[in-house]
């Protein structure tokens, strides 16, 4: 029997009337599955079926066969042909379904409402000043700046002193500086971490230090008793003023709007020298004049300058050879100009109406 | 600052508008933030002569005036009462607009007929005075135009000066600027006067204990002043300049100040005890009345100008009401002098007195040019108070301050602007500046700084100065250029980025709070047992007044206020530092606060235990995403939190946070009916490894097996029990456990559940037989009737 099936199948199907092997099986298996997918009519599906699965079709063949398969492929060649049969049966099942139409499980779908609220996931709301602050970490980074950190609590030291802010200086005063009993203060500005990183490490440095600043200000819609700043250093050899105005035009352009203009103005801090403010060609008039720069075609933004020698020296860099610049702004001004947010204190009310507003 | 632009011209030949040197200014350093037009709209306003008046017969406050206009007699009520029959005042007749756009009508004010208005100061915009109606001078001509007899509009600029620019809070200062922008001379003039009588030593001693306090003190004095009201020009001019006229001596001591930068004082010689002056230091418990009539608590701190008794000013600051000049004055003592700015600013702060004068003290004022400002007050009162002014000056001077020449290098100056000004750029500009070139090399310049500028210290101060003349909009603006710092270690500000993502992705919006608040708000969340809270010395209002210790209470907050205009449901986080004090030191740290409120989007379930597991779901999720150590809570107690759904979050069996349900009574403040739940925990213990990178692993080719059970427990075995009793019994082949039900019944009994696991087999090396994976199933289930007495039911 055995002899008279291998040669009337095996001879086309298995080459020549060998025993069965686990290459031939294998090219057997891969074969009756093509044909499988690719039968057409219900009859084929049956023709399919009866050819490998059948009475006396090539898989009940295979099984009586294996005892004269050799005895280190046996065990794979039997495991395969089940796993075959399990698999061939499921994708004639399939096909006959497909072919006989009742694969349409999913009702036709004229009665659904495509309108229904969509489900699902919802992402929550990034607050402007961060986004404002992540943003700008972005652009510096892209010419890379990378950020530090600094604490809330400081030092006069290091946010007074060694910004080459002298004793009697306005801004020490307590008037305009929250004290506390142990002799520190809230930092009113970002640069006591320049300070602190420069402390800590030779140049080059290049930071930006974004962080929560806080002044003595009574509130309103312009004004906020705590704040955020992002700032900026770049201390190296040959650092120049041309150098500081390339670098904030560019972050006005990706901030702002590739339109948007910077302008420079001399001014005055004590820890740079010469100071500059940077006011931004306004983005909303394109410099005509309007609301929101209050007629003047500019809004300021940011100060900024080469850093004074005199701080170099207190951080025991040599004045001589370092040159860097230092840069400062307002998260809630740029943020406030950048939406048109016309008060303040809306960043700090959590407020969903105003979040919600926010990607 | 204000610096009328008439009063500019007189020092400096510019014919440009005022838009053009506010231009020029503010792209030099002066930036000049308005331009006033004063008396611009009072054209309208005629001189009046009030011929009669009497009291409205209805209203008290009114009078009824009879007002001649050069044609005819007016009536006109008017509110004021600084006036009598003769004076010329301010007149806007019926038909006529104010400044404000206020167009003036007949009416009738309580039953009697107006024709017209007497205006103040204020009403003409001319200054914030509102004390009474204006007077014009007695010698102006009725009828005609009010602005004619004020000298016209004045054009006034709004400077910003910056503090290190004192010489610029002054006109001639201005001036210096202007004549240095436009290139031309700057004229002061050279008072002149005649000196006769006495020599001022007969009249008056002077003696400075500490030279460092008072680097110089002049005293001069006058006899024979007649106290009047200054000229008009001279009171308009103050009063564009925001300072109140008073009487022609003061006025002259202020006019001189604004004009060249010297605060003056002048006293009346005949209440100074012994006719002399002492600069000292206050003593201890003294006392002081100022002429704002505050009397004032003076300390060894402060220096004071006394005369042989008593204090009769602080210096620097404000005379004393003691020695004031009045109605009385004939001898008038004039000091001009200077003050040690550090102690003046000291001074000012600690008596909460910022004057004109201390304004320009504290930011140092030119010893040079004290005896000028003298001199020019002296002739100033010659001409204008009729007085005689003393033989001679007393000037107690210990020289002019020392002021080193600074060196700079010209190709510093260069790569420091990175553009190339040249040598002779630079010597235009300090010549224009006037600051004395002592030497030039071809490269190297030295310069002596002038005594008008003692911010002149080091090379980078002359860098300035040429940078602002030669423009720094000049100056090109270079390529941006990247610059790789190599080992700069931003990790950590980035995992908090990647954390902030994280937190948007799981569906939270992000919130943000001051740092502090009142303590009152604190102490809903808990009391302060044990004095963590740090205040503020002295904060702007009680509602910030202190550091918060928590980001609970203002989450909370946050939430309750949206609850009130009816956002019911909101999910929120928020990153920020908290400060409290430990074994007495302040600290500061950074957290993460989570609160949920209302449903959330997909899950509508807003029990209790529906809230508390959706914020322990965020945080499982957030730390899977942070690559943190998994969750394990543990039962915990917190004052803000309701007893029983209050956990401590452990993270590597470290206490972090804390998790938990708000009590019903923090959630009625605001009114929430529903439960809210809430998280805090350090943010640093979630940020170390979340840039660690995950290796690969197999995905697993052999197929698995699933076994479902059923166990009746105690309600006291938790879900956590069991997943540790199947886990501790399991081989490595156990991959999940999956809790698909819990349910309770009749039949169960009281105080027992029935909980529903999947529990799912696979190896990595084989398919798993039926009969191992029963048997490591079975196992399981001996462990869990062991260890947990649970009844299984086998499915």
């Amino acid at each position: 029997m055995a002899v008279f099936f291998g040669q009337m199948q095996w001879g086309w199907d298995f080459e020549g009337d060998e025993t069965v092997n686990l290459e031939t099986l294998k090219r057997t298996v891969a074969e009756g599955l093509d044909e499988a997918r690719t039968a057409e009519t219900a009859d084929a599906v049956e023709a399919v079926r009866i050819k490998y699965l059948g009475r006396k079709g090539l898989m009940p063949q295979v099984m009586k066969e294996l005892k004269t398969v050799a005895p280190e492929e046996r065990a794979e060649v039997g495991r395969l042909a089940n796993t075959f049969k399990k698999e061939l049966t499921e994708l004639l099942e399939t096909r006959k379904k497909e072919l006989s139409g009742d694969a349409k499980a999913i009702a036709e779908p004229v009665t659904f409402d495509y309108t229904l609220p969509g489900r699902g996931p919802r992402r929550g709301t990034r607050h402007p000043i961060s986004t404002v602050i992540e943003e700008a970490v972005a652009i510096f980074g892209r010419m890379g700046f990378t950020v530090a950190e600094g604490p809330d609590v400081e030092t006069p030291y290091h946010n007074f002193d060694a910004l080459n802010t002298p004793g009697y200086h306005p801004s020490l005063d307590r008037q305009d500086t929250f004290w506390l009993d142990d002799g520190r203060l809230l930092r009113t500005q970002t640069s006591p971490v320049q300070i602190r990183v420069m402390e800590s490490r030779q140049p080059p440095v290049r930071i930006v230090t974004p962080g929560r600043c806080y002044r003595r200000d009574t509130t309103d819609a312009t004004h906020s008793a705590n704040f955020h700043q992002i700032e900026g250093l770049y201390v190296d050899r040959d650092v120049s003023l041309a150098d500081l105005k390339g670098t904030l035009a560019y972050f006005a352009h990706e901030m702002m709007g590739p339109d948007v203009a910077v302008r420079f103005r001399p001014h005055f801090f004590p820890f740079t020298e010469p100071s500059v403010e940077c006011d931004f060609s306004c983005h909303v008039c394109n410099g005509a004049g309007c609301r929101v720069c209050k007629g003047s075609g500019w809004i300021e933004i940011a100060g900024a300058g080469m850093v004074d020698p005199r701080v170099f020296e207190k951080v025991g860099y040599d004045p001589e050879t370092t040159t860097g610049y230092a840069f400062g702004m307002g998260i809630e001004r740029i943020a406030m100009i950048r939406y048109g947010i016309p008060d303040i204190r809306l960043l700090y009310e959590n407020d969903m109406r105003f979040l919600r507003q926010f990607g | 600052m204000k610096l009328p632009l008439s009063w500019l011209r007189e020092y400096v030949d510019v014919d440009a508008s005022a838009e053009e040197i506010a231009e020029r200014l503010t792209f030099s350093g002066t930036e000049v933030e308005g331009i006033e037009h004063v008396g611009a709209g009072c054209e309208d306003v005629i001189v009046g002569e009030v011929r009669a008046w009497e009291k409205h017969p209805k209203a008290d406050r009114l009078r009824l005036c009879r007002v001649f206009d050069g044609e005819g007699e007016l009536p006109v009520v008017c509110g004021a009462d600084n006036f009598d029959v003769g004076d010329k005042v301010a007149l806007a007749p019926v038909g006529a607009t104010l400044p404000g756009g206020m167009a003036i009508k007949e009416a009738k004010l309580r039953g009697e007929i107006s024709q017209g208005m007497l205006c103040a100061e204020d009403e003409l915009g001319l200054s914030a005075d509102h004390a009474g109606i204006m007077i014009l001078p007695a010698d102006a001509a009725v009828g005609t135009p009010m602005l004619d007899v004020i000298g016209g509009i004045e054009t006034v600029l709004e400077l910003e000066v910056t503090w290190n620019r004192p010489d610029c809070l002054c006109v001639i200062g201005m001036a210096r600027e202007v004549a240095a922008l436009y290139g031309v001379a700057l004229k002061v003039p050279e008072p002149t006067f005649e000196e006769k009588g006495k020599s001022v030593d007969e009249w008056t001693r002077v003696d400075v204990q500490d030279a460092f306090d008072c680097p110089r003190y002049t005293a001069r004095v006058l006899t024979e002043a007649k106290l009047k009201p200054s000229p008009v020009w001279m009171r308009r001019r103050l009063t564009c300049c925001g300072v109140r006229p008073i009487n022609n001596v003061v006025d002259i001591t202020n006019y001189v100040m604004l004009e060249c930068g010297h605060p003056l004082h002048a006293f009346d010689s005949a209440l100074l005890k012994e006719s002399r002056i002492i600069v000292r230091r206050a003593a201890e418990g003294e006392r002081m009345a100022t002429l704002d009539d505050e009397e004032r608590a003076l300390t060894p701190e402060m220096i004071v100008i006394a005369d042989a008794e008593r204090p009769v000013a602080v210096a620097g600051i404000m005379g004393g009401a003691g020695s004031e000049i009045n109605d009385t004055t004939q001898t008038v003592l004039l000091e001009s002098a200077t003050f040690d700015p550090a102690r003046t600013h000291r001074t000012s702060v600690a008596l909460g007195l910022s004057t004109e004068s201390s304004h320009r003290f504290e930011r140092t004022v030119n010893r040079e040019t004290v005896e000028w400002a003298s001199r020019r007050a002296a002739a100033l009162m010659t001409e204008h108070c009729g007085a005689t002014v003393a033989a001679g000056v007393i000037d107690v001077y210990g020289g002019a301050a020392e002021l080193a020449p600074i060196t700079c290098r010209l190709a510093r100056l260069e790569s420091l602007l990175g553009v190339s000004l040249g040598r002779d750029e630079v010597l235009g500009i300090l010549e224009k500046l006037q600051i004395p070139v002592a030497n030039a090399d071809d490269d190297i310049i030295t310069v002596a700084p002038p005594g008008f500028r003692p911010d002149l210290k080091i090379e980078a101060d002359i860098f300035e100065e040429i940078a602002r003349i030669h423009g720094i909009d000049e100056v090109p603006a270079a390529d941006p250029m990247g610059r790789v710092v190599v080992d700069a270690d931003d990790a950590r500000p980035r995992a908090v980025a990647a954390c902030r993502e994280h937190l948007v992705g799981l569906g939270l919006s992000e919130t943000m709070n001051y740092s502090f608040l009142s303590e009152q708000a604190l102490d809903r969340f808990g009391k302060d047992a044990d004095g963590r809270r740090v205040a503020l010395l002295d904060p702007v209002s009680a509602d910030h007044g202190v550091m918060r210790e928590s980001l609970i209470p203002q989450m909370a907050e946050s939430l309750g206020r949206n609850a009130t205009h009816q956002e019911l449901d909101a999910a929120c986080f928020e990153i920020g530092r908290v400060f409290y004090r430990e074994q007495g030191a302040i600290c500061e740290e950074e957290r993460l606060s989570i609160g949920l409120m209302g449903r959330q989007a997909g899950l509508d379930d807003t029990s209790p235990e529906g809230m508390f597991l959706r914020i322990k779901g965020l945080l499982e999720e957030l730390l899977r995403v942070q690559n943190a150590p998994a969750l394990e809570l543990q039962p915990d107690a917190h004052p803000a939190f309701e007893p029983g759904w209050c956990t401590a979050i452990l993270l590597g069996g470290e206490r972090v946070g804390i998790l938990g349900l708000l009590t019903a009574p923090i959630r009625h403040h605001w009114r929430i009916q529903s439960p809210v739940a809430m998280a805090e925990l350090r943010l640093d213990t979630i940020l170390s490894q979340v840039h660690d990178v995950q290796s690969f692993t197999d995905i697993p080719v052999y197929p698995s097996m699933d076994r479902d059970l059923a166990l009746i427990v105690d309600e006291s075995v938790c879900h956590g029990d069991v997943v540790r009793v199947i886990e501790s019994g399991a081989p490595g082949g156990l991959t999940r456990v999956d809790l698909f039900d819990i349910f309770r019944s009749e039949e169960m009994g009281d105080g027992r559940k029935s909980m529903a696991y999947s529990l799912t087999y696979r190896s990595a090396e084989r398919t798993l037989t039926d009969e191992e994976t029963n048997r490591v199933h079975a196992e399981i289930m001996d462990r869990l009737r062991r260890e947990l007495e649970a009844e299984i039911r086998e499915r």
